[in-house]
């Protein structure tokens, strides 16, 4: 929006023009979305409390987080408003992939906030259904990657790239696509819902994870720098930059109120929608290993609890003393705030790696 | 000695109430968090710089 508003600007004053650079637009997007939250922030959680809109624990968990029943959760709403209005502000309206990323993470933020809603103000525990939760995230993820898929007219839009190999991309072809895209996008997104079990444990990660995201879409989407480094060159993707500063942005400022002890919890409603957003960019990138390796937190805590699972039903045995993985390291003996600076040194790590592969190749 | 000590205490915590530094003298757990936060911010802006110029 403001984007149009400075080019008509710039025909008059040059000074306006400094805008149309997708770089500063992100940080402006990044700073937006952190003013944002902290401003409606204090008011949404507020709010939240007086509906008591609290979070309930699970009776089976560790001992030590039943003093956080009550807190108030749904506090993605806050991050969802905070990018939706961030992207609409700084963003090209023109993009096709901004709408199609912005129309996922807002679906799937419907979803969690139908869960939500009905597990804190309706009191049923259960919520929404697994099978009716996995059935709209499949219909929403399906529905995105079939557009990105026919829209594509370039080979390199859907070919799988394997990172550390230049000439290395695997031809995919429309349906493979739309099936490897289904695993990152519902996967991640339901990956990040499982490691919201902890003070600021999702939603740091989240925030490095898209601030890395956003210097892969920057450089897929220029041309020089993606023939530079070997990495397939998208048209648009450019503007996705925008789009993931905001989720930094919105995501810094939400863990202000969600540090330990945290005032508000995100819920579902962020968690799901956080998750389907680094997931639909890191597609529209073709960059879904290296999301793998940056977002291995959330896809190590997934496994966790696969395992544990598995290993119960098959052998009768718990593999770890509890999952997903962050409370057997709490049921070890790690402090909570202890297990969560750990895992953030962890994925900085992994971000770091995974940053890497844009010259290791 | 003592009392004076907690009146400082409790007008320092009135002060900056809703600044969310109100726990300096509380012992805020979150508070090293926010204070990462506040430089990540600075960095961002700092890095800004590199365009707006």
């Amino acid at each position: 929006m403001l984007l149009e508003l400075f080019e008509w600007l710039g025909k008059d004053m040059r000074l306006f023009n400094v805008f149309s650079y997708i770089t500063l637009r992100t940080v402006m997007s990044a700073m937006t979305a952190l003013v944002i939250s902290f401003v409606i922030g204090p008011w949404m959680i507020r709010k939240l409390t007086s509906l008591k809109i609290g979070q309930s624990v699970r009776d089976d968990g560790p001992q030590s987080h039943l003093i956080k029943a009550g807190t108030p959760t749904m506090g993605g709403a806050l991050i969802l408003t905070a990018v939706v209005v961030t992207t609409l502000l700084w963003a090209d309206l023109s993009n096709r992939y901004v709408w199609t990323c912005l129309v996922t993470t807002i679906g799937f933020g419907v979803i969690g906030w139908i869960d939500d809603y009905r597990k804190v103000v309706h009191k049923n525990s259960k919520g929404l259904s697994a099978k009716s939760k996995f059935f709209w995230q499949t219909v929403i993820a399906a529905t995105a990657l079939s557009y990105l898929a026919f829209r594509a007219n370039l080979p390199q839009q859907t070919d799988l790239i394997v990172p550390f190999f230049k000439t290395v991309a695997i031809p995919l072809g429309a349906v493979g696509f739309i099936i490897l895209g289904w695993f990152v996008v519902v996967g991640f997104s339901n990956a990040v819902n499982l490691t919201d079990g902890l003070d600021g444990l999702a939603i740091m990660p989240t925030v490095m994870v898209a601030s890395a995201l956003a210097i892969f879409a920057y450089v897929a989407g220029h041309k020089v720098f993606s023939t530079y480094l070997g990495v397939p060159y998208i048209a648009g993707a450019g503007e996705l930059a925008v789009f993931c500063g905001a989720i930094a942005g919105a995501g810094l400022a939400f863990l202000w109120f969600n540090a330990y002890p945290a005032e508000v919890f995100m819920g579902d409603v962020g968690a799901l929608a956080l998750g389907a957003a680094l997931g639909l960019v890191a597609v529209v990138c073709r960059q879904e290993i290296v999301l793998i390796i940056m977002g291995g937190v959330f896809v190590v805590e997934t496994l966790s609890v696969m395992i544990q699972v598995a290993s119960f039903k098959l052998t009768g045995k718990r593999v770890f003393r509890m999952a997903p993985l962050h409370h057997h390291y709490e049921l070890k003996g790690w402090k909570e705030n202890q297990v969560v600076v750990r895992f953030w040194i962890i994925t900085m790590m992994l971000v770091l790696f995974g940053l890497s592969t844009l010259k290791l190749r | 000695m003592a009392i004076r000590k907690a009146h400082d205490v409790k007008i320092w915590a009135r002060l900056t109430r809703g600044a969310g530094l109100s726990t300096v003298c509380g012992g805020d757990q979150n508070l090293h968090v926010r204070f990462w936060i506040i430089t990540m911010t600075l960095v961002l802006f700092g890095l800004s710089t590199l365009k707006l110029r």
